[in-house]
């Protein structure tokens, strides 16, 4: 290798030039070795040979990369080691250019925009000749337009429908989500349905809406008995004891409705009694069993040996055979494939019908379809006059909205409301009325209320102790709708009608 | 660790980041459920269906981005600014500030749902499109009666009743209409506006009444979009027309409950350019509806107007070329040179809107009727009694159905068993595609041989010719799924050739004056008749039917075999059904 050459010789000069130096140095070095120790020249530092010559050899190593690397660099002028790059800039003249070039917001904004329509003051006349009968009409249609418009609050939501909804509706970021279902706002009934329909058709819808009716006849028939609410006993109890047998027979005659939890706890039991036996036999069994000599020991390795070789015998035969019947399997798993694919078709398809009758699960309840309007045979006259209709109308868009899978369905929301009002109490006032000519004192409603008996009594209930001063009657009493029915016998039926379900 | 655990702080993916529960949505918009039950509405944002319901089948689940989607719904501030007043309000009162109360609620802070509706119907065509429901609704709640405890105000029952009749008017006026069906429901319209179908049910004349299982609020909340969205529509179809849209209708008539009258009145009036007139001369019985009389008074018009609107006659006429199609024609020309008298029993409110879109002229017994039961030039008076006390005879005595048939029918039926006192013929509906169902009733068949008397009075009968001789070669080279429609036409031919034969039957007997008893007794001796001249005429084609129902099936591919196998069950299964439904008949009869 030449380069390697080179260095060496070149070493074996730098070493010739440097001895003199060295030598010339020596007694230099001596006079401050002299300096530096004063004490002893004996010591084993004083030796030639631990004098250290680090600084010569960093120097000889420092001139040899000097002279391979082409001189020092630090001796080198800045000019040699950096120019500067003039390539990229920007010539003065063109800078002020540059800058001339950039147009302020104020003279910006006089320029003419070519988005802004520009009013002109005057309308050039050869336009107007050129389309004269056209801009004619077009302005008397708006004077008629604008001679309907007067008056009226609205506008045209849709008026400038024909030239930019198309665009707007591209605009819009966000489609609005259409309802998938595919179920109409209005369905139409079927021909049964009509109010003087063929026999046939009748028949028909008969059938369904009987149909529907014993649906709900199983349903209840098929489900878990209710849990009673009074259990038919003796009425008067005198013991305690008595008292606990009638407890005990709650209890029996309730527990028998929960048939599932009496059948664990025996089961338990059961598991218990079986625990305790297994461990009998198994005190037993350690009483019988041998000690396994080493003679056993070694047959049943062997055997266990023999039985792992044959295992394996017989899965390299199942393999080969597997990899035989190849071709079978392939067509297996092609018929599967297809197999799979049809049904996740008919799944789909399913899904669809489905959809088409019922709408999706969107909440705690099931949607319950609404009976069908029918009517029955004897109902049928063929006159719209003594026709029976329907009054439920509003059921039938509530149930369509449900149907649709527009509103959550909900089970009965008021007939709760309707159970509280049942329930709640009404204040009665023993006492002379307002107005009263006889003195003898009779059960009313409180005066202030009486003519609106209807908001008294959804509010008397929680009023009626603070607001009416009850010392200024003689008695009251709570009462709940049936004994305020007992009570006013004469106006039961509009207690009923407007007030309590 | 569950399979899907999420460690805390980590994003969710999948139906866990798409979809909330309705509380977490009312959580993050801040709103009670009340407020987004009502935001939801107006909004049209439903909830759905999650393939997976990460928080349980119990939930009700909204969209992510619909819920942020309401988030930036300026009504929701708007809301809130309501309801800070109401407490302002609340506030007054319980100082026992009445004063501050009242002047408080004089300046109420109001919303408008405008926006709501361009935004969720960008075109008119769109609107149309979701109308079904939104009329339905608005024609439900026009009858309801005014209830403290449902919130529903006398007001809003006003403006439902008046919307209501504003689109009637228009559908009548435009003959717009197509289809009617009395159910026990009540009864549905079908009317056709820009090659949308509309459809709708209207209650029947007697009190509707409040359930307990339904929840009013919520209706009410969409009765007030569905208004809002009625009111526009109106007013782009009214100012279609060339009429003011808040019309203005007489007050006189409106008291007297005949508001529909008065406003066909009203249209008629102004988009003929006229100003509506105060006063309406009950007593001149020959109003300007009489048709001929009302065409003259058109071109007297024409001559008459001021040059100042010729723009609002151009774009009357204008708009009749266009909006005429055939069917229109033919429903506007149905009821044409009849006058209707209807009597006080008979469901007024329909017939005051199906007669006038068929283009007969109506009037009704009390006070501002057009003209009174006496006037001679009447030809049907609309009657639902047992039996007509003084009759004339000039006029005949029809049951209310006779109209919905005709207009169902589009041809004008004959009265006979419609007349006074009789059960009248089964009314079916004409939502019903007889040919899909594969069952024709028998009075739909005869209602067919009568429209196709009635067309045939023009043009003959279309379809039987020479090229039956032709046939055969064409069949055998059809393929096969062309082959089961030529049998089917060739099946018709043949109906429609016997058929044929039976109206001319017909004719001949109608034109020999021949009392019809029955007309079902009569169609079935011609076909005993024609059993044996039948074949001959149409000779080969079952025999045709028969050869090439073999070729095809040895031709086909299998996968096309099997699908032929299939369609012939379905075929099978529909024909049985049909069977079950004759022999159903069978024995219905045999009972009676």
């Amino acid at each position: 290798c030449p380069l390697l050459q080179t260095h060496t010789f070149l070493s074996s000069l730098s070493l010739l030039n440097q001895t003199p130096r060295r030598r010339e140095r020596a007694p230099e070095r001596d006079s401050e070795m002299g300096n530096r120790s004063k004490s002893s020249r004996k010591g084993k530092k004083a030796w030639r040979a631990n004098i250290s010559t680090e600084d010569i050899e960093d120097f000889f190593e420092k001139s040899t990369k000097d002279a391979l690397s082409g001189g020092n660099l630090s001796a080198a002028p800045s000019e040699d080691l950096f120019h500067v790059d003039k390539s990229h800039d920007i010539p003065v003249k063109w800078k002020i250019e540059k800058h001339r070039e950039k147009v302020l917001r104020c003279d910006s904004v006089l320029k003419k925009n070519p988005f802004v329509q520009v009013v002109s003051s005057s309308k050039p006349k050869s336009k107007i000749s050129k389309k004269n009968t056209n801009v004619v009409e077009s302005k008397t249609l708006k004077q008629a337009q604008k001679n309907v418009d007067d008056g009226s609050v609205m506008t045209d939501l849709w008026g400038d429908d024909d030239d930019d909804n198309n665009g707007e509706h591209e605009k819009n970021p966000r489609k609005i989500w259409k309802m998938t279902s595919t179920i109409p706002a209005v369905e139409v009934d079927p021909a049964g349905c009509s109010y003087n329909p063929t026999a046939e058709s009748h028949e028909d819808m008969l059938a369904e809406a009987v149909a529907q009716e014993m649906q709900k006849v199983y349903k209840a028939e098929l489900g878990p008995e209710p849990v009673p609410l009074t259990i038919d006993g003796e009425a008067n109890i005198e013991d305690e004891a008595g008292l606990l047998s009638v407890c005990n027979r709650i209890i029996n005659g309730k527990s028998a409705y929960f048939l599932g939890v009496d059948n664990g706890s025996e089961g338990e039991e059961e598991a218990d009694a079986e625990n305790e036996s297994s461990e009998a036999g198994n005190k037993k069994l350690a009483r019988t069993t041998k000690r396994v000599t080493r003679v056993v020991l070694n047959k049943r390795s062997r055997q266990k040996a023999l039985r792992k070789m044959e295992t394996k015998e017989k899965l390299k035969e199942k393999l080969s055979k597997e990899i035989d019947s190849l071709p079978k399997i392939l067509k297996e798993i092609a018929k599967d494939d297809k197999e799979k694919q049809n049904k996740l078709i008919r799944k789909k398809i399913a899904k669809e019908e489905v959809l088409k009758i019922r709408p999706p699960r969107l909440g705690k309840h099931k949607y319950e379809a609404p009976p069908v309007q029918v009517l029955l045979t004897e109902e049928m006259t063929g006159s719209l006059r003594k026709l029976k209709a329907c009054c439920t109308l509003a059921r039938d868009r509530f149930k369509s909205l449900e149907k649709r899978g527009i509103l959550v369905p909900s089970k009965n929301i008021r007939r709760s409301l309707y159970r509280a009002l049942d329930k709640k109490k009404y204040l009665l006032i023993l006492g002379k009325p307002f107005g009263a000519t006889s003195d003898k004192p009779i059960c009313h409603f409180p005066e202030k209320c009486a003519e609106s008996a209807l908001k008294f009594l959804f509010r008397c209930s929680v009023v009626a102790a603070s607001k009416y001063k009850i010392s200024n009657y003689e008695d009251f009493m709570w009462v709940t709708k049936d004994e305020l029915l007992a009570f006013f016998p004469e106006h039961a039926e509009f207690f009923n009608n407007t007030i309590v379900s | 660790m569950p399979k899907h655990y999420r460690p805390a702080g980590k994003k969710k993916e999948g139906n866990a980041a798409r979809y909330m529960t309705r509380s977490q949505a009312l959580k993050s918009l801040q709103v009670n459920l009340n407020l987004f039950r009502r935001l939801c509405i107006v909004k049209g944002i439903f909830p759905r269906e999650p393939k997976k319901k990460v928080k349980g089948n119990h939930h009700t689940y909204y969209h992510v981005k619909d819920i942020s989607f309401l988030q930036h719904e300026p009504l929701l501030e708007k809301f809130r600014e309501i309801k800070t007043y109401q407490k302002k309000v609340q506030k007054a009162k319980a100082k026992k500030n009445e004063e501050l109360a009242r002047l408080l609620l004089t300046r109420q802070p109001t919303y408008k749902l405008d926006r709501l509706i361009r935004e969720r119907y960008p075109t008119f065509i769109d609107a149309l499109r979701d109308l079904d429901d939104c009329l339905t609704m608005v024609h439900l709640f026009a009858v309801l009666p005014a209830s403290d405890r449902e919130n529903l105000e006398v007001k809003r029952v006003h403006n439902c009743r008046r919307l209501s009749h504003e689109w009637q008017a228009y559908i009548s006026r435009t003959h717009a209409l197509r289809k009617v069906f009395v159910s026990v429901k009540g009864i549905y319209y079908q009317a056709e506006l820009e090659g949308q179908k509309i459809t709708w049910l209207t209650p029947h004349a007697i009190q509707q009444v409040f359930t307990n299982d339904v929840d009013f609020g919520v209706l009410l909340t969409f009765l007030e979009f569905y208004e809002t969205l009625l009111a526009f529509t109106n007013f782009k179809l009214y100012h279609s027309l060339n009429v003011k849209y808040p019309p203005i209708l007489d007050s006189r008539l409106e008291a007297l409950a005949a508001d529909l009258y008065a406003l066909s009145r009203y249209i008629d009036a102004s988009s003929r350019g006229m100003t509506v007139e105060p006063k309406v001369d009950a007593s001149s019985s020959s109003q300007s509806n009489d048709r001929a009389e009302s065409e003259l008074r058109l071109a007297q018009l024409q001559h008459q107007l001021p040059s100042s609107e010729p723009g609002a006659l151009m774009h009357l006429v204008a708009d009749k070329e266009v909006e005429e199609d055939e069917e229109t024609r033919a429903c506007k020309s149905l009821f044409k040179d009849l006058k209707f008298f209807l009597s006080r029993e008979v469901p007024r409110e329909s017939l005051l809107f199906v007669l006038p879109a068929f283009g007969g002229t109506v009037s009704w017994e009390g006070e501002g009727a057009p003209f009174k039961e006496d006037d001679e030039s009447i030809t049907h008076h609309i009657i639902d009694k047992p039996s007509a006390g003084h009759m004339y005879l000039s006029r005949e005595y029809v049951q209310p159905q006779w109209i919905y048939d005709c207009v169902n029918a589009r041809i004008i039926l004959p009265t006979e068993k419609y007349l006074v006192g009789r059960i009248p013929p089964p009314h079916l509906s004409p939502f019903v595609d007889n040919e899909a169902e594969g069952y024709v009733p028998d009075y739909a068949e005869t209602i067919k041989r009568l429209q196709a008397a009635a067309r045939n009075d023009v043009l003959p009968l279309p379809g039987v010719g020479k090229e039956d001789l032709e046939d055969p070669q064409n069949l055998l080279y059809a393929g096969f799924m062309s082959r089961t429609e030529e049998i089917e036409a060739a099946e018709n031919k043949k109906t429609m050739a016997e058929r044929e034969k039976q109206y001319h039957e017909e004719l001949k007997k109608e034109l020999k004056k021949e009392v019809t008893g029955s007309v079902v007794d009569d169609v079935a001796a011609p076909v005993v008749e024609e059993g044996e001249g039948e074949e001959s005429s149409v000779p080969d084609a079952a025999q045709i039917a028969q050869d090439t129902a073999d070729m095809p099936t040895l031709m086909m591919s299998r996968k096309k075999r099997k699908l032929y196998d299939a369609m012939k069950i379905g075929q099978k299964k529909k024909s049985e059904s049909v069977e079950r439904i004759k022999q159903r008949k069978k024995n219905l009869k045999a009972d009676q």
